[in-house]
């Protein structure tokens, strides 16, 4: 290769990269979805279970010849955790990469923001993460689908269950913003329901994990259950003081959602006994056979079995895949209306299905317990499942209740 | 080409950011720009034009954003003007405000006032979340059409909402441009170099220090309103420290008390941003580097290396 080939190449090769853009006309054929989620960030762990869980649906999909013979594509981004950061991505995506679809988003606020573009541009969107504004008005738009449970119908199935398995004497340990607030309003709500006393709720700043000053307080008041939303680095430093304080013995402690990445970081010396909620564990794989063929796939593909929150992008995706088949046109509102007239879906866990008002998926959920070290069969089996609850809309808001006539 | 580009800056401006959105790979990215770029054009006036180091600027940033967003989205005005209005206006009150009492010290006790003053913004905004809808942000932004006399255009695309914004953005510039021409603005330029010298002139240097200061909010908080505008959402984030320090490092990267610095250093800042993160989580290392780079070893930044180098 001479000097002038050299120089021509190289440069060719750095617009190349430097402008993906020129790749599009060759990619052309492939079917499009674009995936922002927080690959850094304090919830890096989550986003890249959901992003590995995403992938194992586009290669099966891929490996059965594709969605009406056009090969799946999935671009990830990284919003950062971050709403602008979301919104402009999901713009990139939309407008630079001509996604047709959009998949993703791990946190409420980063959610919302990314709602906002989908539907400004007519693009379908299918969050996978928890929510409870983005199925209800004014967030959620015609083209707005909601894959992930949401803190009401977490809280109250969860809720429900301690109360009457456990005990009706409570005390709320509750992160002030607003995840923590929904899940402690309907966690309250639900116990006075069940006819129960809330002996005491206490709310900490958000990243600010220093319980000493709460626990001598609730240990003295005697709950039969202390429920906890203390998300990310906070729940472990919760265990880690109240075990500390001896309270694993003096009462039963339970959280909304465990999370198989948390698990694994806190490991079953802190989670051991902890009940929670959760909307997929993958030992469900000896019970159901869409769950046995999700983790196989998958411990294939990446050596380690799914978390909870990959399953619901695996679900996703094959719902994006599933309404395009059914639309026969790769196209975000025949797509949606596809979904809607053919409600009903299993991809990994049982039947599931949306709600025509508000394009909420319901779905089964599981009671966990965190497993002893001792019981634990190989490093991943950190929960005994306890029982299942049934998916029943009667657990979310109502279609009234949110906003839809 | 330097000599007219010198004495015609608007029409320059105007040239490049015509054609912008065909030079970068989206139209988003091209306003993102332009938005970005007002903002550091705001910081400038006070830092490199005036001498003055705000560590608080997302406080002008993000009250445009909050005014324009809680008109349209709680207040439903449903005109852009009006929109525009409720941001500018909350944005030059706050800088009115908090210049009022920060530029009553000096050096890192001043940068350390504006930043106290903004993080105070974020807690307000935070918890009050029935106007600003707290850590979700706000959202139900609507934007209305823009409203001209005889004529009314949509503005639901996004080469349409460029345009838009370069209007406005380019009546900022001339704004500018004129308050740096005038009698007013070699006085800011005197205040940097030296300020005792300046009120020995006779110059009434606090009271010059204050207009700069809500000038400079005002350019902020139109790029602000202008963002919540072109996200249709309102993040919490925007008035957090990390918007002020963004501003800082485009202004340092593109050239501090030059006029088109700070456009050049937005511009650089988030193309490199947006292509860098499709191919590697750590773009920030990258764009760090670059940074460091320019202020140890050019800190007349992009735009001002390049204009010493063409030389006078």
């Amino acid at each position: 290769m001479n000097r002038r080939a050299f120089l021509a190449t190289t440069a060719a090769g750095a617009a190349v990269a430097a402008f993906p853009a020129i790749l599009k006309a060759q990619g052309g054929d492939t079917i499009k979805v674009g995936f922002p989620g927080p690959t850094t960030g304090p919830f890096g762990a989550l986003a890249k279970d959901q992003q590995q869980g995403a992938s194992v649906a586009m290669e099966e999909i891929n490996a059965k010849g594709g969605i009406l013979g056009r090969r799946l594509e999935i671009l990830f981004r990284d919003d950062q955790l971050k709403p602008a950061v979301g919104a402009q991505r999901t713009k990139e995506l939309i407008e630079n990469e001509r996604c047709e679809f959009i998949v993703g988003g791990l946190a409420a606020h980063v959610q919302m923001a990314i709602n906002e573009q989908t539907k400004k541009a007519g693009k379908l969107f299918i969050s996978v993460s928890q929510s409870d504004e983005i199925t209800a008005r004014p967030d959620w738009g015609p083209l707005t689908f909601h894959e992930a449970l949401n803190p009401t119908i977490t809280s109250r199935a969860v809720g429900n269950w301690l109360a009457q398995n456990l005990g009706k004497k409570w005390w709320i340990l509750y992160a002030d913003y607003a995840w923590g607030k929904q899940n402690n309003a309907v966690l309250t709500e639900v116990l006075k329901r069940q006819g129960g006393v809330l002996l005491g709720s206490t709310p900490y700043p958000l990243g600010n994990p220093e319980f000493s000053a709460h626990l001598p307080k609730i240990l003295a008041a005697k709950p039969e259950v202390l429920v906890t939303m203390t998300p990310g680095a906070d729940n472990i430093a919760f265990l880690k003081q109240a075990i500390s304080f001896g309270m694993k013995k003096e009462m039963k402690i339970a959280q909304p959602l465990h999370w198989l990445p948390q698990l694994k970081e806190g490991g079953p010396d802190l989670y051991a006994d902890i009940y929670a909620g959760i909307n997929f564990s993958w030992q469900l794989e000896d019970a159901i056979p869409e769950a046995k063929n999700y983790v196989a796939l998958y411990r294939k593909k990446h050596n380690e079995p799914p978390g909870d929150y990959s399953a619901y992008a695996y679900s996703a995706i094959h719902e994006v895949a599933r309404g395009i088949t059914l639309a026969k046109v790769v196209n975000s509102d025949a797509v949606a209306s596809a979904l809607i007239a053919n409600p009903v879906y299993n991809h990994y866990k049982g039947k599931q299905w949306w709600r025509a008002c508000d394009h909420k998926a319901f779905q089964d959920l599981w009671i966990v317990k965190g497993r002893e070290r001792s019981k634990m069969k190989g490093e991943w089996d950190f929960v005994d499942i306890v029982q299942k609850v049934a998916a029943s809309e009667e657990l979310d808001r109502s279609c009234k209740e949110k906003g839809f006539v | 080409m330097r000599s007219w580009i010198a004495t015609h800056p608007v029409v320059a401006f105007l040239v490049v950011f015509a054609i912008f959105p065909y030079l970068v790979p989206y139209k988003a990215l091209a306003t993102q720009v332009l938005i970005y770029g007002l903002f550091a054009l705001g910081f400038n006036l006070l830092y490199g034009y005036t001498g003055l180091l705000s560590f608080g600027h997302a406080a002008y940033w993000g009250l445009g954003a909050y005014g324009t967003g809680i008109a349209l989205a709680k207040l439903k005005v449903g005109s852009l003007w009006l929109g525009l209005a409720a941001g500018l206006g909350l944005a030059a009150a706050g800088g009115a405000v908090i210049g009022f009492f920060c530029l009553r010290r000096r050096g890192i006790y001043f940068a350390m006032l504006t930043l106290a003053f903004a993080q105070l913004l974020y807690f307000v905004g935070f918890h009050l979340a029935d106007w600003t809808g707290g850590d979700d942000g706000l959202r139900g932004i609507t934007l209305p059409p823009l409203a001209l006399p005889g004529v009314t255009i949509p503005l639901d695309t996004s080469l349409a909402f460029y345009y838009f914004a370069l209007a406005l953005v380019a009546t900022a510039v001339a704004a500018l441009k004129r308050i740096l021409d005038s009698p007013f603005g070699a006085v800011l330029q005197a205040i940097r170099e030296n300020s005792e010298r300046a009120s020995a002139c006779g110059y009434d240097t606090s009271r010059v220090k204050l207009l700069s200061f809500v000038f400079s909010a005002l350019f902020a908080g139109l790029a602000g309103s202008l963002d919540a505008l072109r996200l249709n959402v309102v993040p919490i984030e925007s008035l957090y420290w990390t918007t002020s320090g963004q501003v800082v490092i485009m202004t340092l990267l593109g050239g501090a008390g030059t006029f088109f610095g700070p456009f050049v250093g937005a511009a650089t800042f988030l193309v490199l941003e947006d292509r860098l993160a499709v191919f590697t989580e750590s773009w920030p290392l990258v764009v760090g580097a670059i940074f460091m780079a320019f202020v140890l070893f050019l800190p007349k930044g992009i735009w001002g290396t390049l204009l010493a180098r063409l030389g006078p």
